[in-house]
């Protein structure tokens, strides 16, 4: 198994190589690199292919008891100062490399079908190859450096796949937003880390744990500075897994293309935040303060998300605020210490997450043939219904995800939630019932999503619910928000192949794209089972640094199981209450969604502009920022160069006054230099 | 005085001697004489670089390849020059930056014999300033610099050239006299007379000569680099020359600012460095938060480009201040970093104005449409610049950030204000540099749809010279021990140097502090900044100047 090991650093290295390979074809030789089309979505997906396979053989060997590798080079020196730079193989990064390879893999294949008809076919591939090396690059990464470097990488690729349809305003707004977005929370890493490299000399991850520990028990640096650090550091996370308050960017993102947003904004970059938490664990669970903020972010962040996604229309949107609330779950786990829970959970959301976003692109793409390419129609769940006839099995797909995300048993989301909702039940009650509520708005939710657009009659060719959407655009704000009469205007470009909508009804999408959804159905269905609580072998696998793995095996063979049934009886009865609440309203129409609400108007509106975020950001920081630019430009203009100016004007005076003095003998001028320096010397010494 | 062949007066002279030869060449329109100013440059470049590899040792930090012949007797004034360390790399990335100018200049049909002639001109006093090892020669040389300059921006800059390059001239004109007060100083103080900078780093300054010529070199070196408040001159230079003199400018003349500080500040006055380094932290802060300020609010494409150099440069200041190895290593590192990624946008702004016609942002957009090539490399580019892992600028930028965080002589009050400041620079640039990207290339076209023809997007030669540009600013990023491996040794001799002179301060600050004399204002303000903080725990972090600080502190007794 050696040489498997040896040579793990070609994981990264392959996907990097078909992204390289592919981008200079672009560069260089673009007309014969785009007519090549699929040679280089073969050529790419072959390269992930081989990591994928690589992945697998690492889990496997992981899983058998191989232990932990560590390689690392001198990256960087100045005088005794060294940094290394390397990669690491355990149980952690095997289960994270065999995640982000298969969900990956599968988005590209399925992105064969959804960009078939797009300009930028190739560019797509490239960029999707390089966001896989990245974020592959991320997982397998020793220290806290490395981790901050690909965590920019993984930044920049979602930048540039969010504006990947350039000549969109929104996109444009959206991918700026979203790297601005995270790189508030870098910055905060960045101190972070340099704080923690300060007062601890390293950045490896165990290390720093330590040493701050011994530190902090020494009393030669007080907790409350340990706290700002490790709160810094949590800056990172919260921003790339859109925690509150930094989550604005993750729903502006949806405007890149869908399996993007399968890819980056569910499955995999979102979740680096979580899994940096758990890599940051050592340095965390030291400090309570700490640990207590992340898990109050994390539920409120669930029950932020779950509120908002109740009253959107869009459904990417709608699927955005559920990862949003999702990835609130995963911090809440971590905050309370659940290490393997928040970690398993990340694992069953990264298959059924991806598997509805890539279900959402199947009704887009089938719905593009009927509305046309227009986001604001296509994406609009008030113009679909009845989708199930036209498309069965991307019906059937999606049906299981919202049953998953909705913790029905025994799909997946199920026991990963529930062990979440176990644990939280017993760190803080408070916390439980919040997670437990959001856990009711989210069947609720993902419910109406199904039923608004896979059942009931078919809308889309109401032409008079077309014209409402597009003449009242809905609410938008800030400065990423979409604008859908900006949309109206610029889809030309990548929807040049607009002659061919105007079928009356949508069809099921080509088989490149049903087939990932139906893979990805099998783990949201069964990946669950390996963390049940009668022998829960995901956590006798992935647990705690701080712990052994005695210790872990141990708890994870005896669980408490009456306390299992009354958890899970009431995180499913709440389920069961939102899916008959969505049922009735939605389906059967016996409830009045409208006339509630009216009713609970503030309530409405609130959820509806998003809490009123975007406002208060755009207001108070992209205003504030311009305004401040702007000030100083007119100081620099004004004061600074005025004075000069003026300088420059004195001296011109004084010129025409020395013009006197000067009778062109070189033996004056020589005169003026060494009485300048003469008395330059005497004022010196 | 010499034994060996004088490689580096061969590749000092060689481009200026190319260009005595241009009026001589046959050509009217340019054809041949841009290949002849082109293979010239390359020429020089690759004998740089094989003078180098073959002559050059990087495991040693004295200056190497030195010749010296007496010019001026009776002025005392030496052509002496050599290489170290500081210049070695500096000089590496002038001939890289003037040759791509010059193939960047193509397309020269206004008086093409008098650029090509001058830009020859300004690549041989550019490697000369890096070179001289007598400071009256350093000083002709800077000032001979300054002509070609001035004279390229006000017959081929844009149309408020006579304003901008007047405005240039009288700058650094005016600046560069304070190099040659100080120079003038120094040479005569003592018993000794002698220009060379070796003798002039051996002498003892008194504390309060040192101040003064420290701050008449930072005037000069300030307004070069440029330090906020003389930096006014750049965005109107900028926003007026021509893309192969911005490239220039950017990617080599900033750069001799920070040489400036590093070769006479601190080697020559150290004493006086340990003192006023807190006053460069602080001006580097303003640099990085007003330029990125600045930035945000211009109008013009090069200005926004020129403004994001004065936000980069204040790192070096940052780095040099922070009196450690790392700090210096970072500062040079970042010189060479921004070297290449300033001159790579400011190409890519060059190639989009020969399209758009117009340096307004607001007047272009969606020109990615257009010209998507252009667009990959300019995002590309931005990203260098953002300070992307991966690529120069992040190296640099992370190890000014942990030279100042690690950095043993300042107080942490101070070390977490500088850093703090500093970092709100890392979310400034990506608003300004994503800004300015998204308002020139994304959205809809502004160019009509008829105009967008394939010629548009970039050639095969712009694209070589951008990719050109590319390739080490990525391979720095990937592998940062490249380049910081061939003068990381005189990074540490001069740290080392700075050490001693930190521990001489902290035991005159000691004794004084016995004595109870009244200080002079000067000194109580450098106080009141520099160092009350002793680390109380040591690991394994930490270098042996933790000591010295130790000393430093109990001497302050405010």
């Amino acid at each position: 198994m050696e040489p498997l090991y040896e040579y793990a650093w070609l994981i990264p290295v392959f996907p990097l190589l078909g992204a390289m390979l592919v981008g200079s074809g672009l560069i260089s030789f673009n007309r014969a690199t785009n007519a090549l089309r699929q040679m280089n979505a073969v050529v790419i997906i072959s390269f992930l292919g081989a990591a994928m396979s690589m992945s697998f053989a690492l889990l496997w060997s992981q899983i058998h008891g191989h232990p932990v590798f560590l390689r690392t080079f001198e990256w960087a020196s100045a005088g005794s100062f060294h940094l290394t730079m390397g990669y690491t193989i355990d149980h952690l990064t095997a289960m994270m490399l065999v995640v982000v390879t298969t969900v990956a893999f599968l988005v590209m294949v399925y992105t064969d079908g959804y960009m078939a008809h797009d300009p930028g076919y190739v560019r797509f591939y490239a960029y999707l190859s390089l966001f896989s090396a990245s974020m592959l690059g991320l997982v397998i990464s020793p220290n806290l450096v490395q981790v901050y470097i690909f965590w920019e990488l993984v930044g920049m690729c979602s930048y540039l796949l969010v504006g990947f349809w350039y000549d969109r305003k929104a996109a444009a707004n959206a991918a700026q937003k979203a790297f601005v977005t995270n790189r508030v929370g870098d910055f905060g890493l960045l101190l972070g880390i340099l704080g923690l490299y300060w007062t601890t000399g390293s950045f490896d991850f165990q290390i720093i744990g330590d040493r701050l520990q011994e530190l902090v028990s020494s009393g030669q640096i007080s907790i409350v500075i340990a706290s700002i650090f490790a709160i810094l550091v949590f800056l990172g996370p919260a921003a790339k897994s859109a925690q509150f308050p930094l989550h604005v960017w993750l729903p502006d993102a949806m405007e890149g293309p869908t399996p993007i947003s399968a890819l980056i904004h569910a499955a995999t970059m979102v979740a680096a935040g979580v899994f940096l938490i758990a890599r940051m664990f050592p340095v965390f669970e030291g400090i309570p303060a700490v640990m207590n903020l992340i898990a109050w972010t994390g539920a409120f962040t669930a029950f932020l998300g779950a509120s908002i996604a109740i009253t959107q229309n869009d459904i990417k949107k709608g699927l955005a605020y559920s990862t949003i609330s999702q990835l609130g779950y995963m911090v809440m786990a971590m905050g309370i210490g659940a290490y393997s829970a928040g970690l398993f959970h990340l694992m069953t959301h990264a298959y059924f997450k991806a598997m509805l976003f890539l279900g959402s692109g199947s009704v887009i793409h089938g719905m593009e043939d009927v509305v046309g390419h227009n986001p604001a129609l296509a994406q609009d769940m008030r113009v679909m219904g009845g989708l199930r006839k036209f498309m069965p099995l991307t019906a059937t797909s999606f049906l299981v995800g919202c049953l998953a995300i909705s913790g029905i048993p025994p799909f997946a989301g199920f026991w990963s939630k529930d062990e979440i909702l176990g644990k939280a039940f017993e760190a803080n009650p408070a916390l439980w019932i919040l997670g437990w509520l959001t856990a009711g708005i989210t069947a609720f939710y993902m419910f109406r999503m199904y039923f608004m657009t896979f059942e009931g009659p078919f809308r889309g060719n109401s032409t008079q619910a077309k014209a409402e959407l597009l003449k009242a655009p809905a609410l938008a704000f800030g400065p990423g928000a979409m604008d859908p009469r900006e949309l109206e205007q610029g889809h030309d470009g990548h929807d040049s192949h607009d002659a061919h909508h105007g079928s009356e009804s949508p069809h099921e999408s080509p088989l490149t794209m049903t087939l990932p959804l139906l893979i990805l159905a099998v783990p949201s269905v069964l990946i669950g089972l390996l963390g049940t609580p009668f022998h829960n072998y995901f956590e006798a696998f992935i647990y705690s640094p701080n712990e052994t793995a005695a210790e872990a095996l141990q708890a994870a063979t005896e669980a408490d199981l009456s306390e299992f049934w009354v958890m899970a009886g009431n995180s499913v009865g709440i389920s069961l209450i939102g899916i008959t609440l969505a049922s009735l309203m939605y389906l059967r129409h016996k409830i009045d969604p409208a006339a509630i609400a009216a009713k609970i108007q503030p309530l409405y509106q609130l959820s509806l502009n998003k809490w009123y975020f975007d406002n208060i950001y755009d207001a108070v920081f992209v205003r504030g920022t311009r305004r401040i630019a702007r000030q100083v430009l007119e100081v620099d203009y004004n004061v600074v160069d005025g004075a000069v100016n003026f300088t420059g004007f004195l001296a011109v005076i004084t010129g025409e006054g020395l013009k006197y003095f000067e009778n062109g003998r070189a033996q004056f001028y020589a005169l003026i230099i060494f009485l300048a320096v003469l008395g330059f010397v005497i004022v010196a010494v | 005085m010499t034994d060996h062949f004088p490689w580096l007066t061969t590749l000092i002279a060689l481009p200026a001697i190319a260009a005595l030869l241009v009026p001589l060449i046959p050509d009217q329109n340019g054809k041949t004489l841009r290949w002849y100013a082109l293979g010239v440059g390359f020429l020089d470049f690759a004998l740089t670089v094989w003078t180098f590899w073959t002559h050059y040792d990087i495991s040693s930090s004295a200056l190497q390849l030195t010749e010296q012949y007496a010019w001026v007797p009776q002025l005392g004034l030496n052509w002496s020059v050599g290489v170290d360390g500081l210049s070695m790399p500096l000089i590496v990335l002038t001939g890289f930056v003037n040759t791509m100018a010059i193939f960047a200049a193509w397309n020269v049909t206004q008086k093409p014999k008098l650029f090509y002639g001058l830009m020859l001109l300004l690549y041989s006093a550019q490697l000369g300033v890096f070179a001289a090892q007598d400071m009256l020669l350093f000083f002709i040389i800077w000032e001979l610099e300054l002509v070609p300059v001035y004279l390229l921006i006000s017959i081929w800059g844009g149309p408020q050239r006579f304003y901008a390059a007047t405005k240039f001239i009288l700058y650094t004109a005016f600046a560069s006299i304070f190099i040659l007060l100080a120079g003038l100083a120094m040479a005569f103080y003592g018993d000794t007379f002698s220009f060379d900078m070796a003798t002039l780093a051996q002498k003892h300054y008194s504390l309060t000569f040192e101040l003064l010529t420290y701050a008449a070199f930072l005037i000069a070196f300030g307004v070069k680099l440029p330090i906020f408040p003389f930096h006014t001159w750049l965005p109107d230079a900028h926003g007026e020359a021509s893309a192969p003199v911005s490239m220039i400018l950017a990617g080599v003349l900033l750069k001799m600012g920070g040489y400036g500080l590093m070769r006479m500040n601190i080697e020559m006055l150290p004493n006086a460095h340990v003192y006023l380094a807190p006053v460069l932290a602080v001006l580097g802060v303003v640099n990085i938060v007003y330029g990125a300020l600045n930035a945000f609010s211009q109008q013009n494409l090069k200005r926004c480009l020129a403004c994001s150099s004065i936000s980069h440069m204040g790192f070096v200041l940052i780095g040099i201040a922070a009196l450690t190895e790392v700090g210096f290593n970072g500062a040079v590192l970042q010189m060479i970093s921004h070297g290449l990624i300033a001159s790579a946008l400011f190409f890519l702004a060059g190639v989009t104005y020969e399209r758009t016609h117009t340096l307004i942002i607001a007047k272009m957009g969606g020109v990615a449409k257009a010209m998507p090539i252009v667009f990959a490399l300019f995002t590309v580019g931005t990203m260098a610049s953002l300070a992307l892992p991966g690529m120069s600028g992040f190296v640099s930028e992370l190890t000014i950030f942990l030279s100042v965080a690690t950095s043993p002589v300042y107080s942490v009050a101070f070390k977490v204000l500088i850093t703090l400041l500093a970092a709100v620079g890392l979310i400034l640039t990506p608003v300004y540099l994503l800004s300015m990207l998204r308002r020139v290339f994304y959205g809809q076209s502004s160019l009509p749809e008829q105009a967008i023809a394939p010629w548009m997007d970039a050639n095969p030669r712009e694209v070589f010279i951008a990719v050109s540009m590319i390739v080490p600013i990525i391979a720095v990023g990937l592998y940062p021990k490249f380049v910081t491996q061939t003068y990381d040794v005189k990074t540490v001799a001069v740290a080392a140097e700075v050490q001693e002179s930190i521990t001489r301060v902290a035991q005159a600050k000691s004794l004084e502090a016995i004595a109870q004399q009244p200080l002079e204002p000067h000194q109580l303000q450098a106080q009141g900044v520099l160092s009350a903080y002793s680390p109380t725990f040591s690991s394994a972090g930490f270098s042996s100047a933790g000591l010295s600080s130790a000393l430093i502190a109990p001497a302050i007794p405010r």
